[in-house]
């Protein structure tokens, strides 16, 4: 999800936060076991491919090489996978994105250390005396993102740089290493207690194996209008690749289902005045962001929809933007839905993958029953 | 040669046993002829498997297995350090390497399931660590060593969605500490960390994840001690041919309590004719990141086979 600075000062903390008490919680069975071990099955090889904002292209080919064998997709020239499902309108389209956050090289100094930009919004600290990864052409190149050498006294560390342990800019090339080259830190999935797990880049890692899982188990006789899969491109530095496709789609979509993370308040850091969606109590509708408003009634469409399905759904208002703001401006509802996620952005970023099944269900029930 | 202006501060006071260490090494090294190892492909493989265990100072007890195991004879005396005697007669000399870490410890496990931390080490009582130390920990992987296994976790960070817009324009910008470090392994509830073997005073650190890189750089927390005491392992493995008694000691507490480890090996095993600590220059010293070159330990376990060998 865009970490959005546009809108970020405003004051929605007043929106209440409405669990849906009457839906059933999400509890293991032994059905359920399997769901989550074939959510984490997709999940964990998503997590641990890289792909800054643009350069997503191995997310993008992992998630063609994750999709059912019946489906027939195809990239546009923006970069985003599109998979169409179905005939007849009103077309409804699912969106969730492939990149996440990072940097890109911006130049190598003579002492062959890199100079980057950021890719996307994040705590720069996160980053500083971390593991580091350049993507280059010839392969992946390790380093170390520098410590800083003074101003000790303050969290923010100045303008990071990475060592590749080359010493001159010279040596920096010979690895392959050149401006535009993309700098991430190494990660990986890693289960936790009971049903979590954290990794790097669930945002939106968990969106794109939603629909993936939806996908698989999506009954296409059912379906009585066109559904659009879209798995997009840069979207973390604004929104690029919806932007496209929205373009391109214009006016014909009815309804656009943003598929990204509910940022969590769920933590003992953050503070209770909204977003507090539990993490393992099911898919949220994220009915207000930063960057779009759902009508009321279409929430509680969605809300039914879930509730006929016995699906786990929460409701509530986080921050950030989505995919889906870029449609509306075409006359497209955004209807966004997410999943609640324990610290964004970050490389612990948490979940429960009960989130990942509920996110995955109400996908494909709202793909078939509305 | 890694050249001591190459050698970067980091953070915090500078570290002048650490630096005149490295500095000693590096002219020492510089003029010591080549020496015939056949174990000296070794240092690479236990510098990364050294660097990816975990010693909390005061707590090595699980590394200090790992090194028993390597070293079939060897003792752990009643401090804890690892002893291993080699030769006989005089002169009688020590040969040691501190193998342990700053790290935290569980010192209280909250209703809701999360876990507070208490540093041990790097606070007095031993050399000062970086005051960037404990921010390390902010969003990132940590290893909490449980009585049943390690149980991995993260400690808690604030989400940057949430945070955008409510910090104020030249808000006070502090550094994170460790009392701000809230981990998180998943559970949600005491009991159910108590159900993970979780208990107060359990060792915690964070993920151990060494990177190499460059021409043979290693990068870990705590990778030069780590590299030094790689060095010292390929030393004695390539059984050098000892002139007199070499008690070979890899010791704990080296940052806690006055150096209690290496203090009670005096005591206990003393006194020797001539002590030597094994250390390696680095750079991002205290850092997850701290570097050693390979090839410097190469060197060191020249040099320290040639001591041992009395010439």
């Amino acid at each position: 999800m865009k970490a959005d600075g546009r809108t970020g000062g405003r004051a929605v903390g007043v929106v209440a936060m409405v669990l849906l008490s009457a839906s059933p919680s999400v509890r293991l069975s032994a059905q359920d076991s399997t769901r989550i071990a074939e959510a984490q099955s997709v999940l964990a090889p998503l997590v641990e491919t890289y792909g800054v904002s643009r350069a997503e292209g191995p997310v993008r080919e992992a998630v063609k090489r994750l999709l059912p064998a019946w489906v027939k997709s195809e990239t546009d020239t923006a970069g985003n996978l599109w998979v169409r499902v179905g005939q007849g309108d009103p077309v409804v389209v699912f969106i969730a994105h492939l990149d996440e956050i990072g940097f890109r090289v911006t130049g190598i100094r003579d002492d062959g250390t890199l100079e980057l930009e950021t890719r996307g919004g994040f705590i720069s600290s996160l980053f500083e005396a971390q593991p580091a990864l350049v993507h280059t052409d010839k392969g992946i190149i390790a380093g170390v993102f520098s410590p800083r050498d003074s101003g000790f006294t303050r969290h923010t560390p100045p303008p990071l740089r990475v060592d590749v342990g080359a010493g001159s800019r010279a040596g920096a090339m010979a690895r392959g290493v050149s401006p535009g080259s993309t700098v991430t830190m190494p990660k990986q999935y890693v289960r936790l207690t009971g049903t979590r797990a954290t990794g790097r880049s669930f945002d939106d890692r968990v969106g794109c194996t939603a629909q993936l899982l939806a996908l698989r188990r999506l009954d296409r006789a059912a379906l009585k209008h066109q559904v659009i899969f879209i798995w997009s491109v840069r979207e973390e530095i604004g929104l690029e690749g919806a932007a496209a496709a929205a373009a391109s789609l214009s006016t014909t979509p009815r309804r656009v289902h943003a598929i990204d993370t509910f940022v969590s308040a769920d933590s003992p850091l953050e503070l209770p005045n909204f977003a507090v969606a539990p993490i393992g109590r099911g898919a949220v509708a994220r009915a207000l962001d930063n960057s779009s408003v759902t009508p009321p009634a279409y929430v509680d469409s969605l809300v039914q929809v879930a509730r006929a399905r016995g699906i786990a759904l929460q409701v509530g208002t986080t921050n950030g933007g989505n995919d889906g703001s870029e449609f509306t401006p075409y006359g497209v509802v955004d209807v966004a839905i997410g999943w609640p996620l324990r610290y964004s952005h970050s490389p612990v970023e948490v979940i429960d993958l009960k989130d990942v099944v509920s996110l995955a269900d109400v996908i494909q029930a709202a793909a078939e029953t509305w | 040669l890694l050249s001591i202006s190459t050698l970067r501060r980091t953070g915090g006071r500078a570290d002048a046993r650490t630096a005149k260490a490295g500095l000693v090494a590096c002219v020492l090294l510089s003029a010591l002829p080549p020496v015939r190892l056949s174990a000296q492909g070794d240092v690479d493989h236990l510098a990364v498997r050294f660097a990816s265990m975990t010693a909390v100072t005061g707590l090595e007890q699980a590394m200090v297995d790992s090194l028993r195991a390597l070293f079939p004879g060897s003792t752990r005396d009643r401090a804890g350090n690892v002893t291993l005697t080699l030769g006989q007669g005089a002169p009688k000399r020590l040969l040691t390497c501190p193998l342990d870490e700053v790290g935290y410890v569980v010192g209280n496990i909250l209703p809701d399931g999360f876990l507070l931390l208490r540093r041990v080490g790097g606070g007095g009582g031993g050399r000062m660590a970086s005051p960037l130390l404990d921010q390390q920990l902010e969003g990132h992987r940590v290893t909490v060593f449980g009585t049943k296994s390690a149980v991995p976790g993260v400690v808690a960070v604030k989400s940057t969605h949430l945070t955008r817009g409510r910090v104020a324009p030249g808000a006070p910008d502090p550094v994170f500490t460790v009392d701000n470090a809230y981990v998180d392994v998943g559970a949600t509830s005491a009991a159910e960390v108590q159900g993970l073997g979780i208990a107060l005073l359990a060792p915690v650190s964070l993920a151990k994840r060494p990177q190499l890189y460059g021409e043979r750089l290693l990068a870990a927390p705590a990778a030069g001690r780590r590299a030094a005491c790689a060095a010292l392992a390929a030393a004695v493995r390539s059984k050098p041919k000892v002139r007199g008694t070499v008690v070979v000691a890899f010791t704990v507490q080296s940052l806690y309590a006055s150096n209690a480890g290496l203090a009670s090996m005096k005591a206990l095993l003393g006194p020797f004719d001539d002590i030597k600590t094994a250390a390696l220059p680095v750079r991002y010293l205290d850092t997850a990141v701290e570097t050693v070159a390979l090839a410097d330990a190469d060197r060191l376990v020249r040099e320290i086979v040639q001591w041992m060998e009395g010439r």
